[in-house]
Parts: C-alpha cells; structure tokens; sequence
C-alpha cells in the first residue's frame, strides 16, 4: 500500500525547476462577469479576457485560458499553474512583497445593490437590514475590516456570506436579503441587464484598484504586460472594450491618467 | 485398526479448565456416541479433535499420524502441510449444517473434493448423486440450501461429508437445530452408516438413539469422562452423576 | 441580455458531463478493489499495519474531501518548497499533465476508506460457521475468502455500495476545488453570466438521470444475486 503510493507519486509528480511556461497562462474567475466569464456560445469572455488577447497578440505570446478556483488562487498562481491572476483581482488586499502587482487598471468602489422599492437610499437605512456578500471577495473583507462598524448594524451584525454572486441575486431577488454589498462594475452591470428593478446606492462603502497578479519573480513579465497595456490604452482599445463590456468609465484609472 | 486416539487433552478458556485429561481412542468401524450435560465440554472436544479449536496440551492422532504432540507439557502442532493431510481423514457434520449458501446442493457436495482433492470432476458428481439417491434427495442437485428443509440440509451437509471420503465422521449434535418431527429422518441416515461400518463420533442428546447405535458410549461431566463403556451404561449407569443426568433427562 | 440558446447551454454542459463521468468511472474503477486491499489491511495479523490503516481510514472519513483534494494537490508543492527552505536545496515537486490525475487519486484514496469499511461490515456478517465448515473441508484460508466469504459479502454490502457510489454521483463537482472544469462548475459559471436558472435545472436532470442508471445497474446486480439467500 505505502509502495504503491510511493510509485504513484513518483509516476506523477516531476521535478521541476521554476516554472518556465511556453504560453501564457492566465488564470480567472469563470463566475465574475463583466470582467472574466463564459459568453454566450459557450466561450470565456469579458473585459480582462479580451484585453489579455490584445496584450498577448502584441507580444507574440500563446494564451492559454486556466478557469481556477478563487479560493486557492494564490496557491494555484504559486504552484505555477498559471502565471497570473488577471480576472477583477482587488490588489490592495495582497501582499505586494510577495507578489509582483501591476499598476492598477481599474479603480473599482464597493457600492450597495438594492431593489428600488427597498426604500434604502444611504448607508444608515442599512441599520437591521440583511445584507448579502460574496464570500472572501473584497466587499466581504472590507466589512470585516475597514467597514466593520458599518456591518455591525446589519441584521445580526454581520452581512450574509454566500459562496457566490449568482446566489446573492438569487437571495436579493427572492426578498431573502435587502442589499448586496458588490463591486461597482458587477453592481452596473447586473442593473443593465434588470433595468430600474435594482438601484446602486449613491454612496460607496469603499474605493479599490483592480491589478494583475504575477509570482515575485516575474517582475519581467509583468513589465512586459504593463508596456502592452499601456499600448492598448493608447490605441484606443481599453476604452472601447470598457464600453462593450459596460464597465464605468469612472473606473478606468489609466484613462483618466492618459487625459491629464 | 485405530483411526483416532486422544490422549491427555487438555483445553482452558480463561479460568475454566473446559477439559481435562481426556483420553479416547476409536477403532476403524466403531461407532462412539459422547453424552452429556450442557457446558460439559463435550463439544469442545469434538471441536479439538477436528483442530477446529487448540488443545493446551495432550496428544491427537488419526491412523498413528500426530496433529498434535505434547512437548513439555504443551501441545506442540505438525506443520501445515500435515494438519492439511490429517484434515482429510475426517469429516464433520455441524449442529448448524453451515451449508454455503450461494451454491446448489450439488456444487456445496463437489466443490471441495474436485478443489481440495483435485478428484476428476465426472467421479466426484457421479459420487455426489450416489450420495443424494442414499440421502433421499435425487433431483434436488440444483436447489439452494434456503429451498430445502432442515432436515434436508443436514442431509446435504451429511452427503457434503462423505464426498471427501474421511476414514470417519463427526456429528456435533447434528439434530439439535432440527423440529422434533425432522430428527427421525438424520437419525436414520446415521443409522444406515453405522450398518455400513462408517466409524462415527456423535454428540448426542438423544439417548435412545445412542444405546442403539453406539459400540461405545462416554459419558462427560465438568471437562472429564465421568464413565465409559458399552451402550448398556445408558439403562445402568454405575457413576452416580450419571444416574442424576440421566434421571434428570428422562423427566 | 441572456442570450445563450438553450442547446449552447447543454452542449457546453455535456461537455463538462464527460469530465463528471471520467471521475466517476475512474474513481470507482480503482476504489472498490483498492477498498478491498484496504480492508484486508485493516484485518492484517500484524499490528503496526493494522494500526496505519485504522489512521487512514479515520482520517479519510474524518475530514472533508475538498481538503484531501487540495493536500493532494498543493500538498507536495509546498512541502518540497518547505523543504527546499529548511535545507537550503532547490527543488519543487508539483503535478503535472492533467489535473484529473490528482482529482482522481484524492477521490479513489477517500472513496476506498468508505468502501473498506462497508466490505468489513459485510466480512464480519458472515457466521464463523462459513469459516469452519470451509476449513474442515480442506479449504486453504485464500480460497476460503476468494469462494465462499466473498460472494457472499457483495451480496451483502450491494445495497451500501449502491448508497456510496450515488454520494459519489453528487461529490464529483467538488472536482472544481482543483479548478476542474466539470458539468456542475460549467453550469454555475453560465448560471452567472446569463442570469438563468436553467443550468441548474439542466445539471439537476443530468444528476438525476445520471443517478437513475445507476440506481438501475444495482437493482440488476442484486436481482442477479437473489437466486439464493
């Protein structure tokens, strides 16, 4: 038994070295429209996938597509199973010590998701109300750390985890919870498609920066991104997917640099 | 010719010494009936005798082969390969037939001497259905034990016995587990084998029965053979615990 | 704006459904013999191996599949990266080819646990009167198990086995922990993009039917075992 064991795992695993990837591998959130997602004949799209085309295209680089789980996202980027996590990753909750962070290109607020006729309109009519995260996204840790105070008056003081978004609409939907607490693009972007049946709060309970996440090591390769990003900026490219994909432009940080 | 000797078995299960000092030999032909209260040993016996259970100590042989021989006081057991050979010399009936269920009647008869044996498999089932016909049970080759009466599987498990062709036979109570009405129908095969000269041990309640068909009877009390003789201790026994079990089983 | 077709939506899940049914069959496949030699282990003459099996299988049963999937899985990447550390060499193990192969040692390592325990049930179910029966008549103890107390006990542990092979039916999405793309996954990640229901419903009808063939495999089986009791 312990033999076997042994021999299978010296069949499977290799040693290897660092990981030196041919193509690259670009991990994602197949659950987090409109920034990385599956389309609708059944291929993943959204705007970090498509701008991931564009950077690889001007590098000469193969892309290769790697649907992870995002709860062991940083495992899976350490391991070297992908070689970045490109996929509306909030960057101010990472250790920029041992990860090798882009500049940011999307500032993205945590806003509140309500249905119109809720009657909440600021941040206090939240007091006893139910409030749906999705569990270990920025909102969730933002109303455990920074926010908590506001969470604190949530009916049972905390706000409601559930293991996606899919499942707080469902909730929200349903009448189960009053809000969501949501990044801005998700928030816009499900009010698109529902019309006036949601409303965003006018305030927002925070402001963060969405950036790309490569291995320490790969400062390299993150530069080499980032020269292709700004290119894309340049050429008009960023803005016009922003628009296809229904992105605030308010988000788009590298814009706003760009018209200065 | 003496098929079986047993001298000086001794057997404790904790602190209860279940026999002691038990000596029994059985000539080739004899038919032995053991008799005796419950938790007299009797079947604890019969249970070391076919190396179901270990002796502590004492001597077991079949046709002047030893299973086991005693060595410093402790019974010391032959290798494998001859306890292997030894087990072919007898058979054993189960009080609870221990039929296998998931074969026919006929592969429970066959299986074992064409496996075991590596006998020709056309001998071995024209054997078993000579053993049927005598059992009472020709056309039931095909049947599961579940379809048959107690009776019959003890039957089955008689014929099962004899298909390996032992020099002799044990019964271990072979009609307790049986309705009164079916013990009649195993009493009468016994019988038959003891007109054949089949040499038999059978533990036995049944006391009539073993007056008539034993050539000698032990009788067992507390892990030691109270009495020992002809048939006829059975209308007269000297030992006086005898006198009282018997008594007491008569009322 | 959910603009999927319908048939996009099941032939996108299918796809998935390929993946389900490659753990499933792949697990079972190794895990009820593997749970057999476990078994056998777990029964050994000798102590120390006893003992070890007693330990995996409690830990196999005592904590959650996800978890022994992702030791599995990262498990010998940070242990070589710990090492690597401690004692100032390089070298990194991790898995490569395809993520299935780890999938399906995590399930098969954690399905064999249950499936040794549900065959040792069924091997102390049988009377010792089998045992003896079978050693008076000159049985040798591999051809004792192999003919008369093995039959027996698949009759006996069917119906167990029929309950664990359908949790297995349901515990293939947790293949996902590793990022495995399988059909219940696919379904979520087109429930979100196209705000629908109907993936869940889809993938509710391929468990179903899915659950159903095997619920009628095992009836089949037991049928074919009921010639005798």
């Amino acid at each position: 038994m312990k033999k076997m064991l042994a021999m299978a795992l010296v069949l499977m695993l290799t040693l290897t070295a660092a990981a030196c990837a041919e193509t690259f591998k670009m991990g994602f959130d197949a659950e987090y429209p409109p920034y990385t997602y599956m389309g609708d004949d059944g291929e993943y799209t959204g705007f970090d996938i498509e701008m991931c085309k564009k950077v690889c295209e001007k590098l000469g680089w193969e892309l290769e597509l790697v649907p992870i789980n995002w709860d062991t996202k940083l495992m899976t980027l350490d391991m070297g199973e992908i070689d970045c996590i490109w996929s509306g990753l909030t960057i101010d909750v990472i250790d920029p010590e041992a990860y090798c962070l882009s500049t940011p290109y999307s500032d993205n607020s945590q806003m509140i998701l309500t249905r119109a006729d809720s009657g909440i309109t600021t941040l206090s009519d939240l007091a006893g109300k139910k409030v749906a995260v999705q569990l270990g996204t920025s909102a969730d840790l933002l109303l455990q750390g920074d926010q908590k105070a506001l969470a604190d008056t949530f009916d049972g003081g905390e706000a409601v985890k559930l293991p996606n978004y899919n499942d707080c609409f469902a909730q929200l939907e349903a009448g189960a919870v009053d809000a969501i607490a949501i990044d801005i693009g998700v928030a816009a972007n499900k009010i698109a498609v529902y019309g006036d049946e949601y409303v965003m709060l006018d305030e927002s309970i925070a402001s963060e920066k969405y950036g790309i996440c490569f291995r320490a090591e790969d400062t390299e390769m993150c530069k080499q991104v980032e020269d292709a990003y700004m290119e894309l900026v340049q050429d008009g490219t960023y803005q016009a997917l922003a628009e296809e994909f229904g992105l605030d432009v308010s988000a788009l940080c590298l814009l706003e640099t760009e018209g200065e | 010719m003496r098929i079986l000797e047993i001298n000086h078995c001794r057997k404790r299960f904790g602190e209860n010494q279940v026999l002691n000092d038990i000596s029994l030999s059985v000539e080739e032909g004899q038919v032995v009936s053991i008799i005796g209260p419950s938790g007299s040993g009797k079947s604890t016996l019969l249970r070391c005798a076919t190396l179901l259970e270990t002796m502590d100590g004492g001597e077991l042989k079949y046709l002047d082969r030893a299973a086991v021989r005693e060595e410093n006081g402790r019974a010391v057991y032959a290798p494998p390969a001859e306890l292997k050979k030894i087990r072919q010399c007898f058979g054993l009936v189960f009080q609870n037939f221990n039929l296998f269920p998931h074969y026919s009647v006929l592969r429970n008869i066959t299986e074992a001497p064409i496996l075991v044996q590596k006998r020709k498999k056309e001998e071995v089932y024209a054997q078993a259905k000579e053993l049927l016909k005598k059992m009472g049970l020709s056309g039931r080759e095909d049947a599961y034990p579940y379809q048959l009466s107690g009776g019959q599987q003890q039957r089955v498990s008689i014929a099962r016995a004899l298909a390996m062709q032992p020099k002799m036979l044990f019964f271990d109570e072979p009609t307790s587990a049986l309705d009164p009405e079916l013990t009649g129908e195993i009493l009468k095969v016994i019988r038959d084998l003891a007109a054949e000269k089949m040499t038999m041990v059978i533990v036995t309640h049944e006391m009539s029965f073993a007056r008539d068909v034993s050539d000698q009877v032990v009788f067992m009390d507390g892990g030691v053979i109270v009495e020992q003789g002809a048939p006829e201790i059975i209308s007269n026994p000297t030992q006086e615990r005898t006198i009282r079990f018997l008594k007491n089983f008569a009322r | 704006m959910a603009k999927m077709s319908l048939g996009t939506m099941i032939l996108k899940m299918s796809e998935g459904l390929g993946t389900t049914c490659g753990i499933f069959f792949l697990t079972l496949l190794f895990s009820l013999p593997l749970g057999l030699v476990v078994t056998l282990l777990r029964r050994s003459r000798l102590g120390v191996v006893r003992g070890i099996t007693k330990v995996y299988i409690s830990i196999m049963r005592g904590t959650p599949l996800m978890l022994q999937l992702m030791v599995v899985y990262y498990g010998p990447f940070y242990l070589s990266k710990w090492i690597s550390k401690t004692f100032d060499v390089t070298f990194r193990l991790r898995w490569s080819g395809d993520v299935l192969v780890p999938i399906i040692i995590g399930f098969v390592l954690n399905y064999a646990a249950y499936f040794a325990e549900i065959y040792r049930s069924g091997i102390e179910s049988i009377p010792a009167g089998q045992y003896e029966a079978a050693q008076v008549l000159g049985y040798s103890r591999p051809q004792t198990f192999l003919r008369i107390v093995l039959p027996q006990v698949v009759k006996r542990v069917l119906p167990s086995v029929t309950n664990e092979v359908i949790t297995l039916v349901k515990d293939t999405s947790l293949a996902f922990t590793l990022g495995c793309m399988e059909m219940f996954t696919l379904g979520k990640s087109i429930a979100n993009s196209q705000s629908k229901f109907t993936p869940f419903v889809i993938a509710g009808v391929f468990y179903y039917v899915f659950n159903a063939l095997v619920a009628f495999v095992m009836a089949r089986l037991e049928r074919r075992l009921n010639y005798y009791r």
